[in-house]
């Protein structure tokens, strides 16, 4: 045992502390007679540090049994423990007892004696268990929160539920606020909660069939299936408050990062106005603090049993928001970076499509400019060929046999020089020479220009012209060409004849034409490879009519569609933008 | 009777155009490229030019140029395998632009309208 050798101001300064604590302690000699007790002690014992210190120990006590164990020789070194029932006066008080040996300069024995009021420890115990159960609520919610992959709403729902359950933090509503940085306001969320004592009952009624495990609670509970807190709700829907009302209530306490316990009696900016909101003048609010920044508050309350919130409670929702917060902005941040990736994946499809139709364009425009040098090579040849197989056929007699051998040369090779015409308007660069007028005259002009081939195919041809004098900015040639290959299409999808209506409406952007036939419209494998080069469907032609539509109205600035009507028969239509205002007007 | 002189480097082509013209009434003389068909502008006077633009030496384009040069009334009609030419402002100074096909019925046309017109103007 180490001795102690102390200056007479230490000892004295030892001494005036042992004076001044709070905890009953006593000091004994060898003849448990009371050398020094604490203020403590004197409470404990109900006498005055006079009347204690000098007299015997077994005057203070009914019988020293009570320290059997603790004398000089047999207590510890390390000190002893125990419990014991001291009858002082008239009443027994339990005292945990803690006795401690040392000796003095001198060598003398001495005996510390601590007495713990046990009644004081068993409150403070209790306290240390609400506290590890809190921690372990605290855990619990923690787990459910990040464990349980829980989308935004589910958080913020949980939340609440951690905070008004039974097995929770036991408020009895609870309102969640968050910051929209949009409009640059804190906003009312989600709330939880019952309107009135007996919505409270039923709904703890209905609790007690519900999870128990404040974890199963919160992560199978669905808030949007009850009927109840719509009157929190409303309530939560209308808390808002501008962020730039520094000095408001809520403001304050979101930028403060300690909870705030509001009562009755305090007074502040906005606080009248947040009474007024939640109908109680109690109420606690807690920042949602992140590393980033404040993202809003908690607010609490037990409007319905009225009971004060306790210090503990305020301790707890402080660090049970700090945990929500963190909880919100983590599953803010997975949301997002969840949409990121989306976002990123789609980019990464665009990019493929594009560089597979830049690949396919490459290729369409190597092959186009062979296929033109070929073209008009063969084009010579062909002339040749079919220009004699007409002489030909012209010097023959009706009756001369080698006439239909001459025939067959002269509409061969007429096929052959239409394929090589389609074939090189397809790759000739469009160069555009727009001008402005009526559409309505280049439909009537096709009218003219295929009235023999529409007799000779015995379609009637229908112009319902409404544009009149209405114009558009187009390329004349190319636009007539659209019509002549739309109007050659809708004849040959009626071989035995049929009729087709050419019709043209004003819209707001443009002049709408339509070209419909009454053939057996397009089939649906038909309808989606119409559009690309060389599909037919015909055996004359080399499908690259519609190809060419296709280019033609794109580079218009429109989209050319088919499509089947109901009254059956297809159906094409575009639109031919308005002149654009003057000035504009270019290449 | 018209005389028409027929500029082409294909010789199957002049007998076709010489033939189908022939047909039609006109008296024809042919040119294999564009300085023997210049040659031929200022030593015979022909009434309309059909000239071919691709061909191996001087090409169509210029050889309308030195034409018009010489006789600027004189009908030139290009006739061409390539119907982009069309696009190319040196070849507007033509009378008649025609993308070769085996069915002349659209040159034959042309030429009748322009030497009708050339008569009414003389």
């Amino acid at each position: 045992m180490t001795k102690l050798r102390p200056t007479e101001e230490v000892a004295d300064l030892a001494r005036r502390g042992l004076a001044a604590c709070r905890v009953p302690q006593l000091i004994v000699d060898e003849q448990w007679t009371v050398v020094l007790v604490s203020e403590g002690a004197c409470r404990l014992f109900g006498r005055s540090r006079e009347q204690m210190e000098g007299t015997a120990l077994e005057s203070l006590v009914s019988s020293l049994d009570v320290f059997a164990g603790c004398g000089h020789r047999t207590c510890p070194p390390e000190g002893c423990f125990r419990q014991l029932d001291l009858k002082l006066r008239n009443a027994t008080t339990a005292v945990e007892l803690h006795c401690e040996r040392f000796r003095d300069a001198a060598g003398h024995p001495f005996l510390n004696l601590v007495l713990y009021d046990a009644g004081e420890l068993a409150t403070r115990d209790a306290m240390r268990t609400a506290r590890i159960s809190k921690l372990g609520l605290l855990n619990q919610v923690s787990e459910a929160l990040y464990g349980a992959q829980l989308s935004l709403p589910q958080v913020l729902e949980s939340v609440l539920i951690a905070m008004t359950a039974g097995q929770g933090l036991r408020f009895n509503r609870a309102f969640l606020l968050l910051v929209d940085e949009r409009t640059r306001t804190l906003r009312g969320e989600i709330a939880i909660g019952p309107s009135s004592r007996e919505e409270a009952d039923r709904i703890w009624r209905d609790l007690a069939d519900q999870p128990t495990d404040l974890y199963e609670m919160m992560t199978s509970y669905d808030l949007s299936l009850k009927e109840t807190d719509v009157a929190v709700n409303n309530i939560v829907r209308n808390l808002k408050v501008d962020l730039a009302e520094d000095d408001h209530v809520l403001i304050q306490a979101m930028h403060s990062r300690r909870v705030l316990h509001v009562s009755e009696k305090d007074s502040g900016p906005g606080l009248d106005a947040v009474r007024h909101w939640l109908g109680v003048g109690r109420f606690a609010v807690a920042p949602l603090a992140t590393r980033r920044g404040s993202i809003g508050v908690l607010i609490a309350d037990n409007a319905i049993s009225g009971l004060e919130i306790t210090e503990l409670d305020l301790e707890f929702l402080q660090l049970f928001a700090n945990q929500s917060a963190n909880a919100i902005e983590s599953s803010r941040l997975t949301e997002e970076l969840a949409r990121k990736v989306l976002d990123l994946r789609k980019a990464q499809q665009k990019q493929k499509e594009d560089q597979q139709t830049l690949l396919r364009m490459e290729r369409l425009s190597v092959m186009g400019e062979t296929s033109a040098i070929v073209a008009h090579e063969l084009r010579n040849p062909l002339v040749a060929i079919g220009g004699f197989a007409r002489t030909l056929l012209r010097n023959l007699t009706e009756d001369d046999p080698n006439r239909q051998f001459a025939q067959i040369i002269t509409e061969e090779v007429g096929r052959l020089e239409r394929i090589i015409h389609d074939l090189l308007d397809f790759i000739r660069p469009q160069k555009m020479m727009r001008r402005n007028l009526p559409p309505d005259q280049i439909v009537q002009e096709i009218a003219r220009k295929m009235h023999l081939t529409l007799e000779h195919a015995s379609v009637a041809l229908d112009l319902d012209l409404k544009a009149g004098d209405v114009e558009v900015n187009c390329h004349p040639g190319e636009i007539q060409q659209v019509l002549q290959n739309l109007t050659l299409n809708a004849i040959q999808a009626q071989p035995d004849g049929g009729r087709i209506r050419i019709s043209s409406r004003v819209l707001e952007g443009g002049v709408l034409i339509q070209v419909a036939d009454r053939g057996p419209g397009l089939a649906k494998d038909v309808a989606e490879k119409m559009f690309s080069p060389f599909f037919t469907t015909k055996t004359a032609g080399s499908g690259l009519g519609l190809t060419i539509c296709v280019q033609i109205i794109r580079a218009h600035g429109g989209v050319l569609r088919g499509e089947n009507l109901p009254e059956g028969g297809a159906c094409f239509s575009f639109i031919l933008p308005r002149p654009k205002p003057e000035g504009e007007n270019g290449e | 009777m018209a005389k028409i002189l027929i500029v082409d480097d294909e010789p199957h082509l002049r007998l076709l155009y010489e033939t189908e013209l022939r047909r039609a009434g006109y008296e024809t003389m042919t040119a294999s490229n564009a300085e023997q068909g210049l040659e031929y502008v200022e030593t015979m006077h022909p009434d309309l030019v059909i000239l071919d633009i691709r061909m191996a030496g001087m090409d169509g384009i210029e050889a309308l140029q030195r034409i018009l040069d010489m006789d600027n009334t004189l009908p030139v009609i290009l006739n061409t395998a390539y119907s982009s030419y069309r696009e190319n402002y040196l070849t507007w100074s033509a009378d008649a632009y025609i993308t070769k096909s085996s069915d002349t019925t659209e040159l034959l046309v042309k030429v009748k309208e322009l030497l009708d017109a050339k008569m009414v103007e003389s």
